[in-house]
């Protein structure tokens, strides 16, 4: 029995997958999430550590992951977690994981709603204290491996395809050192195997540590990013045996430091490479253009790209790349803290432009401070809507600016074509909880098509909502299994047309949000269409396929055809 | 009550064959004589037959078996009254139905064949020798994916019949599909070795899969066993003669489409392929004479369209220096339109 | 400014005036160089689910040296959005890709502004105006464009001034495939021919096969067009004489087109590869007309005399007996044609003969080649191959992705299909249409460049391992056109081996190739005698040249 068709099959045992198309009136007002973390078995609480230093990657962490470990069609969550701090660290010293509580977490989707802890039995408890999680099958056996990023430099895990993850850091050369934040698996060569970026917050350590705030009993805060010295990312270069080659400087990227947590990757001008967008800290963001040689460029403010509208840097946090007009174009989405709006970046054939007042996204957002977030179609309607997990990076922001909150609950903003809509209250109870959100990752948890959340909050537990799939739009999931490409497909564009008036496109990324990773299928909503008339599929290798006349509702799998 | 019961059961016994079963016992030997009679094997189903005829009187069966011999051997008459005995004592069996309409078949009577397999079919759909029979027909009526159906069943159901595996390859062989055709022409002649036409067949799928000596060698197994009969194949050398054309070996290929020439003179086709044959030979005289014959031969099936015979006449007479004709030819070749091909590709 | 290289070579040439024959045909090879190369074209054909039959004829790849600095840069011509046929974006443009020397080439598409506009299909480059720079010329469905080169990595739209929009009489833009540059008047100018393939559009299209596996529709459907041939005025102007010179009377559904001076005459003769149709074999009236021979010639139809969709055509001397043949490619089933010439005015309808019949048979090609790959003087052909159907797979003898197709010339007027042997550059399944031949780094070995719908572009690099020599052969035309197009060289080597190859970018499939003329020489490493025709009449030779080298020749001044 091939892949698909076991999925299939699976798939039909879920009433969920049964549709219900048309059944529902849209004024019906059952929640669109359902928090069903208690339901899940997921009892992950994220500990931070926190100190009255007021260190700041105690603020800062931690991402999360969905990926199918174990090859069996369900997507897993993989949680990172912070490590032991001394009050003050001492000198030389370092943080202690070896406390379970301190622990990365791995659970296993049972398929039923459940998940089981297996964090053990794979081997990914973890060292240092871990920041952020990048997924891809770099090595093209089948395997997704994993990517985390640590205070302290990067472990990567390879998945051994029976349950077990080894800790190939040494031997991959993937290590680096600093403060390692967003990272993400691209080919960036196009040689069939996926390379590794991985941008660092911060020139930051536990001896830099300064005192910032008022010097009064509760008001020491985390220091502004301004604090400390912007840092080069790192680019390792796959060499197809199990090594990487550091290439940070020969690819350019050196050259460009920031003060980086999201990365996004697309191919922003459609040249056929994937090009890589880094949200940076109160600096400039940055833009990072193939330049089709191994090497990239800095293109954000020829791009209009680097500062809003007003010319001013912001707090660039989670960001996503997406096709929200449906026109082939993919804008960036880039949130900030309170006061400064989130940003939308409109993209006009490679150029950007900074959109967020004039389709109103301002007024929606100014009062909120946003981490994960990413272009989901949450209602399957065929057109990319917004989901953001909030919260203020300041655990006493509230005594000095009592308008705001540290503990925040998520943001959901509809896509209505010519604007936005916030429709979080619709989201129900769950979407009314207050997080100190940090990581979120996105992905159809339970395969019935609609997109479920994943959030990582800082120092307090996790949250899993279920997207209730209330709107009975059609959908359809793309699994793509690449040959001549990298395994996991990244990085390649998917053109879908629905019916003549909806086309979409995608790109094949597990990155975006914050520090997180999320589920490599590329997700479509098709309204009321069952059928989809064509799929076109441009492959990192640069084969082109078509495929027509495909059936609604189904997680179809994909292979590259031999070129 | 209880009689009641045992009455019904009775009566249901009754409608049964009366005993004793008058084939009792003669069934494995009547199995190996039908198997005998379909691979062709006469002599040897007849030698089978005897003793079971003579201990088995009024078993139906022999009769049917009887009726097979006697057409094998060319008895029409004989054969059909038997067959029409034997459909009138077992009228549910498809069998007698298939195996007569198979008779009208071989006599070209096609209407009774047709209404004799659809009586087979109606009487036991799963009879292989009624399926074979009805899917060649049908593929024969133009339906040729229910006939490649039923084939495909009868095959299934019994791949020792030869004339459905060659009946199935045939229907491959017109839907350009020289795989599938290939795989049943070799299962119809390795049953029926001196099967001609499955040679033939053979041979000319073997050819587009580039198969070229195994093509060589069923061209050669086919032409030694070409005699007439059933199984004769009066276009085996003209298709040899082609093929070995292709392979340049001219002197081989023109004696193969003398033979062709002088097999089916009516042919358009030989002569224009042996026309082209002398042309390449530089024989210009012979193959202007083969062209004109080509030319004054009617070709109902368009095999060789008009538009060929200009364009090889007009290179014939340019080549002889006949300018006048040349020009003619090549006048008339220009304004023959090209043949509508197939409505897509 | 006279000739340049007369190289001095006296030494004795008893040297083992060995026969060339006597070198073991060599080993031919291909490798696949685009990944490294920087060369990422994809050629987009815009398809729909209904196939419509315009998503088949695309595209053509062009070799040329366009800022003359020694190395080929290569040229594509891609599709546009369907059904509104525009190029709206990148992945419709058109791209021109520069050599930088080392194997890798960069896109220059930008700053040289030919990204194009409307459905492209093939492309045509020679320097029009003499000026030394090499122009393009696209054929396009609904646009053809002539780019005149600047000189300085720009190219300008000259299509309307110059007059070559490829519209008919009554100004019906139709659908061009191939160009050729030829001077056909000899008055030192290059003119230019472009095949027209069919009245075709979206409001006549015809839907055919099964809905999700539709077909390309038979070519049968749809009219023919008429061919274009346009004069140069010497101006920068053309003058559309396809009338008056009988090349509009006659209606095909041309694809592709190659030159020759098949009858010796010293007129440049064009052949057009027609789809479904007669092929035309137009003989050069002495610049002052064209008679259409091709059935007399019998290169209209194949063998069986019926036509074949005539796709792709190559127009040169395999037999070396001085007389160009042809070598035409054509769909699964039909066999590639191969007119081998008899020098008397008639062609011999090779296929079988030549031993390409049973193999060809299974293949469907596009762009076409007759090209020494392994230098050992004998010209091979090489084949370009796909269906042109998408959904070509329902039938199970057809195939959509196929590997092109190199046969080696075994020299007694036979050749042998040596993919299987040619290295798992040549074995890549894709939709290959146009192909260009050239010597893409200096080599001496002739290499392809190979469009393909939906995959990238292969850069086949000619790898083969002998140790033959050659000599690339550049020619600088004074009277006449500066490129030398039409110019007849015959070569002869140091064992007397004889072969002979003319001056053309024209041939294969929409596509354009090589200026320069490529020799293989075997053992020979040097040349007794090198004798130019050029189209001015004036016959020049050179002696005792050496071979290795990528040899410039200027035209002399009349005696």
């Amino acid at each position: 029995m091939d892949r698909r068709s076991f999925l299939l099959r699976l798939l039909a045992t879920i009433p969920a997958v049964k549709r219900l198309a048309g059944t529902l009136p849209t004024q019906a007002t059952p929640p669109l999430f359902e928090d069903v973390t208690a339901r899940s078995g997921i009892r992950f609480k994220h500990a931070a550590s926190r100190t009255s230093q007021k260190y700041l990657p105690e603020s800062m962490g931690a991402g999360v992951a969905m990926f199918d470990y174990d090859n069996d069609g369900w997507l897993d969550l993989f949680f990172v977690n912070g490590a032991r701090i001394p009050d003050p660290m001492p000198r030389g010293a370092s943080p202690d994981k070896s406390d379970p509580r301190f622990w990365n977490r791995l659970y296993r989707n049972n398929h039923d709603g459940t998940f089981r802890d297996v964090t053990e039995a794979a081997g990914l408890e973890g060292r240092l204290y871990g920041m952020g999680v990048a997924t891809g099958d770099y090595d093209n056996d089948g395997n997704v491996d994993l990517l985390v990023t640590n205070l302290g430099g990067n472990i990567l895990y390879h998945n051994n395809g029976d349950g077990t993850f080894t800790d190939v850091t040494a031997k991959a050369g993937v290590g680096g050192s600093g403060w390692c934040t967003g990272a993400c698996f691209v080919d960036y060569d196009r040689d069939g195997r996926l390379d590794l970026i991985v941008t660092r917050y911060l020139e930051w350590d536990f001896s830099s540590n300064v005192f910032c705030g008022e010097h009064k009993p509760g008001y020491r805060a985390y220091c502004h990013p301004d604090q400390f010295n912007a840092i080069s990312y790192l680019v390792f270069h796959n060499n197809g045996d199990g090594t990487f080659t550091d290439v940070s400087k020969k690819c350019g990227l050196a050259g460009s430091p920031g003060k980086a947590l999201g990365v996004a990757i697309h191919d922003f001008d459609a040249d056929g490479w994937p090009d890589v967008f880094v949200a940076n800290d109160s600096v400039a963001e940055q833009l990072f253009h193939n330049n089709h040689d191994g090497t990239f460029s800095e293109v954000a403010l020829l791009a209009g790209l680097a500062y809003d509208q007003n010319g001013r840097a912001f707090a660039g946090m989670g960001a996503d790349f997406g096709d929200y007009q449906n026109n082939g174009w993919p804008a960036v989405f880039v949130n900030a803290l309170a006061n400064q709006q989130y940003k939308l970046f409109r993209n006009d054939k490679g150029k950007f432009e900074d959109v967020t007042d004039a389709i109103g996204l301002g007024a929606l957002t100014i009062s909120h401070s946003g981490w994960g977030a990413k272009w989901i179609d949450f209602d399957n309607d065929g057109w990319l809507d917004l989901f953001v997990a909030q919260g203020h990076v300041m655990d006493n922001i509230e005594l000095t600016e009592p308008r705001l909150h540290y503990r925040e609950p998520a943001l959901l903003l509809k896509n209505e074509q010519n604007g936005f809509r916030n429709v979080s209250a619709q989201g129900g109870p769950a979407l009314m909880v207050p997080m100190a959100a940090r990581g979120a990752a996105f992905g159809d948890l339970d395969n019935d098509g609609f997109v479920d959340v994943a959030i990582n909050s800082n120092d307090s537990s996790a949250l899993i909502l279920r997207n209730s799939g209330k709107s009975g739009n059609h959908w359809l999931t793309l699994q793509l299994i690449g040959s001549a490409s990298n395994r996991d497909a990244i990085g390649s564009k998917i053109r879908l047309i629905a019916d003549r008036a909806l086309q979409q496109t995608a790109f094949v990324s597990t990155a975006g949000s914050y520090i997180s990773a999320s589920d490599k299928r590329a997700h479509f909503g098709l309204g009321s269409s069952n059928k989809v008339q064509l799929i076109e599929i441009t492959w990192p290798s640069g084969i082109m396929q078509r495929l027509e006349s495909v059936a609604a509702d189904q997680i179809l799998t994909v292979r590259e055809p031999s070129g | 009550m209880r009689e009641v019961v045992v009455s019904v059961l009775f009566a249901l016994a009754s409608a049964w064959p009366a005993f004793p079963e008058p084939c009792s016992g003669a069934q494995p030997q009547l199995a190996r004589i039908s198997a005998d009679l379909t691979l062709g094997n006469v002599s040897a189903a007849e030698a089978r037959l005897q003793p079971i005829a003579a201990s088995h009187p009024d078993c139906p069966e022999v009769l049917l078996a009887r009726a097979r011999i006697e057409e094998a051997k060319g008895n029409v008459e004989a054969a059909a009254n038997l067959y029409v005995q034997y459909t009138d004592l077992k009228p549910q069996d498809s069998r007698g139905f298939a195996y007569f309409g198979r008779l009208f078949l071989d006599q070209h009577d096609y209407a009774r064949a047709d209404a004799l397999s659809a009586a087979a079919m109606e009487k036991n759909a799963d009879d292989p020798a009624a399926l074979g029979l009805r899917g060649q027909l049908l593929a024969m009526k133009g339906q040729r994916q229910e006939g490649q159906r039923l084939l495909e069943k009868a095959c299934g159901l019994d791949p020792n019949d030869p004339e459905a595996q060659y009946q199935l390859g045939v229907i491959f062989d017109r839907d350009k599909n020289p795989t599938m055709a290939v795989e049943h022409f070799r299962r119809a002649t390795a049953l029926t070795p001196n099967d001609a036409r499955g040679w033939d067949y053979l041979a000319l799928n073997l050819e587009p899969l580039g198969e070229l000596d195994a093509a060589e060698q069923a061209y050669r197994k086919g032409l030694s066993v070409n005699q007439h009969g059933s199984l004769f194949d009066g276009f085996l050398d003209y298709n040899y003669g082609r093929f070995l054309a292709k392979r340049n070996q001219l002197v081989a290929a023109k004696q193969h489409l003398d033979r062709a020439t002088e097999m089916a003179p009516q042919v358009r086709a030989v002569w224009y392929e042996r026309a082209k044959l002398n042309l390449r030979l530089k024989n210009y005289q012979q193959a202007r004479a083969d062209a004109e014959k080509a030319a004054s031969t009617l070709d109902s099936a368009h095999v060789i369209l008009d538009l060929q015979i200009y364009a090889l006449l007009g290179q014939v007479y340019a080549r002889l220096g006949d300018t006048e004709r040349a020009r003619k030819y090549a006048e008339l070749t220009r304004q023959t339109p090209p043949p509508v091909r197939g409505e897509q590709r | 400014m006279r000739l340049v290289v007369a190289v001095t070579l006296a030494l004795a040439l008893a040297v083992s005036s060995f026969p060339i024959q006597a070198a073991e045909p060599s080993h031919i090879q291909f490798e696949n160089r685009q990944k490294r190369s920087g060369v990422w074209f994809v050629l987009d054909n815009g398809t729909l689910p209904d196939k419509p039959m315009i998503d088949g004829i695309p595209g053509g790849v062009a070799l040329l040296d366009y800022d003359d600095d020694g190395y080929l840069d290569i040229f594509f011509t891609n599709g546009a959005r369907l059904p509104e046929l525009v190029k709206d974006g990148p992945n419709f443009y058109n791209r021109l890709y520069h050599n930088n020397h080392d194997g890798t080439f960069t896109d220059v598409t930008d700053p040289a502004g030919v990204r194009g506009e409307g459905y492209s299909i093939g492309a045509a480059a020679a320097d029009y105006d003499n000026d030394g720079r090499t122009d393009i010329y696209v054929t396009g469905f609904n646009r053809n464009i002539l780019y005149h080169n600047n000189g300085d990595g720009t190219f300008t739209d000259v299509t309307a001034k110059a007059g070559v929009a490829g519209l008919s009489p009554t100004g019906q833009k139709l659908w061009g495939v191939s160009a050729a540059w030829v001077d056909y008047d000899n008055d030192g100018k290059l003119d230019l021919f472009v095949s027209n393939y069919l009245d075709w559009s979206f409001a006549t299209s015809r839907v055919c096969g099964a809905p999700g596996k539709r077909l390309s529709c038979s070519p049968t459907f749809y009219k023919g067009e008429p061919n274009i041939l346009y004069h140069n005025n010497g101006d920068g102007t053309f003058t559309d004489v396809s009338e008056v010179m009988g090349i509009s009377a006659h209606i095909g559904k041309g694809m592709g087109v190659a030159i020759a001076d098949y009858n010796g005459d010293g007129w440049m003769d064009v052949f057009v590869a027609n789809d479904n149709d007669r092929n035309f074999l137009f003989k050069n009236r002495a610049g002052h007309g064209f008679d259409e021979v091709g059935v007399e010639a019998f290169v209209a139809y194949t063998e069986n005399g019926v036509p074949v969709s005539s796709m792709g055509v190559d127009f040169r001397d395999w037999m070396n007996d001085g007389w160009p043949s042809l070598f035409v490619t054509a769909l699964g089933g039909e066999t590639f044609p191969l007119f081998r010439s008899e020098g008397n005015g008639f062609f011999s309808a090779d296929t079988y003969a030549a031993g390409i019949g049973f193999r060809s048979f299974k293949m469907s090609g596009w762009g076409a080649g007759i090209q020494d790959f392994d230098n050992d003087g004998y010209k091979d052909l090489f084949s370009a191959n796909s269906h042109v159907s998408e959904n070509a797979d329902v039938d199970p003898q057809q195939h959509y992705r196929q590997a092109n197709a190199v046969f080696r010339n075994l020299r007694q007027g036979t050749f042998r299909d040596v993919t299987d042997e040619a290295g798992a550059g040549i074995e890549i399944r894709a939709a290959h249409r146009g192909c260009a031949f050239g010597d893409l780094n200096n080599d001496g070995k002739i290499d392809v460049v190979v469009s393909a719908i939906g995959s990238p572009a292969e850069l086949l690099y000619n790898t083969s391992p002998d140790n033959n020599h050659w000599i690339l052969i550049q020619t600088v035309g004074v009277e006449s056109n500066r490129d030398g197009i039409g110019t007849r060289i015959k070569l002869t080597g140091a064992s007397g081996f004889v072969q002979y190859n003319h001056v053309t970018t024209a041939g294969s499939y929409a596509s354009s190739s090589d200026p320069r003329v490529h020799f293989g020489l075997g053992t020979d490493t040097t040349i007794k005698e090198i004798e130019l025709k050029w189209p001015s009449g004036t016959v020049q030779v050179l002696r005792n040249v050496k071979a290795d080298q990528i040899l410039k020749i200027i035209e002399e001044p009349k005696p």
